[in-house]
C-alpha cells in the first residue's frame, strides 16, 4: 500500500471496529490521532504492535489544570505503512496513576521515568520509575505541571543578588539600560499627552 | 575479580558533551553500564510555554548544539501543519540545502570524532576545517554561524544572497575530490579498521525493542527507513537520492553508513540548486504581527530525519500566543538511555566510546 491515505483509513477501520473512540483527528496524511478510555490503552497498543506498528517514538504527558486532568500522549510509527498515531488519554490529576507498556514496548523504559519526574504520573510495572533521571534533588512540585512557578522557585531557591552599574564609561556615552528607560518615559508620556 | 567504578566523561575525548557513562568493570570488560544525563537540562520544555510562537524561534537550535537546523526545520512544520500555511515553493529548496549542508557538518564532525576513540587526531582536523568551511556557507546565508534561527514557521527568514551557489559548489567540489582521501584516512586505515570491525553489534531483533532510528537502525534491518523516503518532507519527493544500508550492523557499517550519505547529501545539494525556483521565501504570519500570532488548538507530532534518526517535536496549541505545551522527542534518546544500558554490559572498556560515537549519542537532546 503505497498510498499514505488510505493507510490512514486502514488505521481508523482497525481501532474504531474494536474499540471506543472519543475523538478521532486526521493532522495529515501521515498523521492521525485518538481519544481513547484509560482502559483501552494497552489492548489498543498490543493490536497496533501486532497490525506493525512496531516502534514507540514518543511518551508524553500534558497538564490540563481547568478540568484537572493530565492527558497521555502515546506515539507508535510503522515504518511500512508511513503512519504516526498518537493514542492520548486522560487521568485524574489528584492521583495520576497509569500501568506501565513496558511489556509490549520496553523502549518506553526511559519516558516513562522521565514523564513521572516532570509530571509526577505514576507507572506501576516499571521497576525504578522513581529513580532521578534529569532533575538532581529536586524538591517541588514536578516542573512541567502548570502550577509550578519558576520565577517563585529560583527567588526561593536561590540568593537574590543586587547588581550594580558601577562601570565606568569611557566614552561618556549613555547606558544602554538608561537610553532604554527615558524612551520607556518617553513613550509613556506621548501615549498619555502629556497628563500625569 | 572486583568490580570497579568507573566514569566515562564528562570530560572525557570519547564523549560528546556534558553526560556521562557511568561503568561498573571487571578488568576490562563492562559489567552493567548506565548512563547519567542532566547535567545540561537547561528547562527548555517549560521555558518554550512561557515565550511566543515567534520568540521561541531563538529558543529551539539550541536544543542540540551540533545540529540545530533540524529543531528549527521541525518545529516549523509542526506549527505550519497546525496553522494550515502553504509554504512558498522556493522556501522548500532553500530549506532543503540548508538541511543537508548541516547533515554533512554533523556527519563531518562525527566521523572526525572518530579520531578520538581510535587515537587517530589528523582526521579529526581534517573534518573541523571541512566544518569551519560549512559555517562560513552558513554565516554568508543566515548570518550566524551555529545558531541560525533562519527556518520559520511561513518559509525561511530572508533569500539567498547573489553568489552563494558558487560557494557552495566550490566546496561540494572540493569535499568530493578529497572525499577518498578521507576514507584512506579513516575507515580505510588498518589501523581504524581493525579497531572497527564487529566492534559493538547492534543486532536486528533488539532495533524494535530500544526503538532505534537513524543509521542505527538502517544498518541493522537492511531496508531504506528514512523518513526523507517514508514520508517525504518538504520536497524531498522530487529529489533522486539513495538510501544506503547495511545488513551487519557494527562500528564499521555504521561509519562507513555515514560516508555514504555524505556522497548522496552532495548530490542533493547540486539537485536542488538546479531545481530552486524563484519566488518568495516565507508568507508574513498573523496579518503582519507576527508577535501576536495565533496557531488554532491542536495536537501535532512532527518529525524531520536528522543525523541521528527520527527526531520530533510534539506540539499542543490551546488557540494562545504561546504553545500550550513543546516535547522534544531527542532523536539519540533510545541509544543513548536504554542502549548503553542494555548493550554496553559485555563489551570492552575502550567500546564505550565507539557506541556514543557511532550511534550519535548527543547529550544536549536528552537533557533539553
Amino acid at each position: 500500500m503505497t498510498n499514505s491515505m488510505s493507510n490512514v483509513k486502514m488505521v481508523s477501520e482497525i481501532i474504531e471496529n474494536s474499540y471506543k473512540v472519543l475523538k478521532k483527528e486526521v493532522i495529515s496524511q501521515y498523521q492521525v490521532s485518538f481519544e481513547v478510555n484509560k482502559d483501552d490503552v494497552h489492548s489498543i497498543l498490543t493490536l497496533l504492535k501486532t497490525s506493525g506498528w512496531i516502534q514507540l517514538s514518543y511518551l508524553s504527558a500534558i497538564d490540563w489544570p481547568e478540568e484537572n486532568e493530565f492527558e497521555l500522549v502515546y506515539i507508535v510509527f510503522n515504518w511500512d505503512k508511513a503512519v504516526h498515531i498518537q493514542i492520548r488519554t486522560r487521568l485524574n490529576r489528584e492521583n495520576p496513576v497509569m500501568n506501565s507498556i513496558l511489556p509490549i514496548f520496553p523502549g518506553c523504559k526511559y519516558y516513562e521515568r522521565e514523564t513521572h519526574e516532570f509530571f509526577g504520573i505514576k507507572f506501576p510495572g516499571n521497576p525504578g520509575h522513581e529513580k532521578q533521571l534529569i532533575l538532581e534533588e529536586w524538591d517541588d512540585i514536578p516542573p512541567l505541571r502548570k502550577d509550578f512557578d519558576p520565577r517563585a522557585y529560583s527567588d526561593r531557591k536561590f540568593v537574590k543578588r543586587e547588581y550594580s552599574n558601577d562601570f565606568v564609561n569611557l566614552n561618556g556615552e549613555k547606558s544602554k539600560q538608561i537610553a532604554r528607560e527615558e524612551r520607556k518615559e518617553k513613550i509613556i508620556k506621548v501615549r498619555k499627552g502629556g497628563r500625569k | 575479580m572486583k568490580e570497579m567504578k568507573l566514569f566515562l566523561g564528562p570530560q572525557h575525548p570519547g564523549m560528546h558533551g556534558n553526560a556521562s557513562v557511568h561503568m561498573y568493570v571487571d578488568g576490562d570488560i563492562i559489567k552493567r553500564a548506565f548512563l547519567l544525563p542532566g547535567m545540561l537540562h537547561r528547562g527548555f520544555e517549560k521555558g518554550m510555554e512561557r515565550h511566543s510562537w515567534i520568540n521561541n524561534i531563538s529558543l529551539i537550535p539550541r536544543v542540540c548544539v551540533v545540529e540545530p537546523d533540524i529543531n528549527e526545520m521541525a518545529f516549523a512544520m509542526g506549527a505550519e501543519t497546525l496553522a494550515g500555511i502553504t509554504v512558498p515553493e522556493r522556501a522548500h529548496y532553500i530549506r532543503m540545502i540548508i538541511l543537508e549542508l548541516a547533515r554533512l557538518s554533523i556527519h563531518l564532525m562525527s566521523y572526525g570524532g572518530l579520531g578520538s576513540p581510535t587515537g587517530l587526531y589528523t582526521l579529526m582536523y581534517h573534518a573541523h576545517t571541512d566544518r569551519n568551511t560549512i559555517l562560513n556557507i552558513f554565516e554568508k546565508i543566515t548570518g550566524h554561524r551555529v545558531y541560525h534561527q533562519y527556518i520559520i514557521p511561513g518559509g525561511v527568514r530572508k533569500d539567498l544572497p547573489i553568489g552563494i551557489e558558487e560557494d557552495i559548489h566550490a566546496f561540494l567540489d572540493d569535499l568530493e575530490n578529497r572525499y577518498e582521501e578521507y576514507r584512506d584516512l579513516g575507515i580505510n586505515n588498518p589501523t581504524v579498521l581493525a579497531r572497527i570491525t564487529d566492534t559493538i553489534p547492534l543486532p536486528a531483533e533488539v532495533v524494535w525493542e530500544l526503538g532505534v532510528t537513524g543509521i542505527g537502525m538502517r544498518s541493522a534491518v537492511n531496508k531504506p527507513y528514512d523518513l526523507r523516503k517514508v514520508m517525504p518532507y518538504a520536497r524531498y519527493d522530487k529529489i533522486d537520492f539513495e538510501v544506503p544500508v547495511a545488513d551487519y550492523s557494527d562500528a564499521k557499517s555504521r561509519v562507513d553508513c555515514k560516508l555514504q550519505e555524505v556522497i548522496q547529501s552532495i548530490s542533493i545539494i547540486r539537485q536542488c540548486l538546479k531545481l530552486i525556483p524563484e519566488g518568495d521565501v516565507r508568507v508574513p504570519l498573523g496579518r503582519g504581527q507576527s508577535m501576536r500570532w495565533t496557531i488554532p488548538k491542536g495536537h501535532v507530532y512532527s518529525v524531520v530525519e536528522s543525523s541521528r534518526g527520527e527526531f520530533g517535536y510534539f506540539m499542543v496549541s490551546n488557540g494562545g500566543v504561546n504553545p500550550y505545551r513543546v516535547g522534544v522527542r531527542g532523536a539519540s534518546y533510545p541509544q543513548g538511555l536504554l542502549g548503553i544500558e542494555k548493550y554496553l554490559p559485555g563489551t570492552r572498556l575502550d567500546d564505550a566510546a565507539l557506541w556514543v560515537d557511532t550511534m550519535g549519542v548527543c547529550s544536549p537532546e536528552i537533557d533539553r
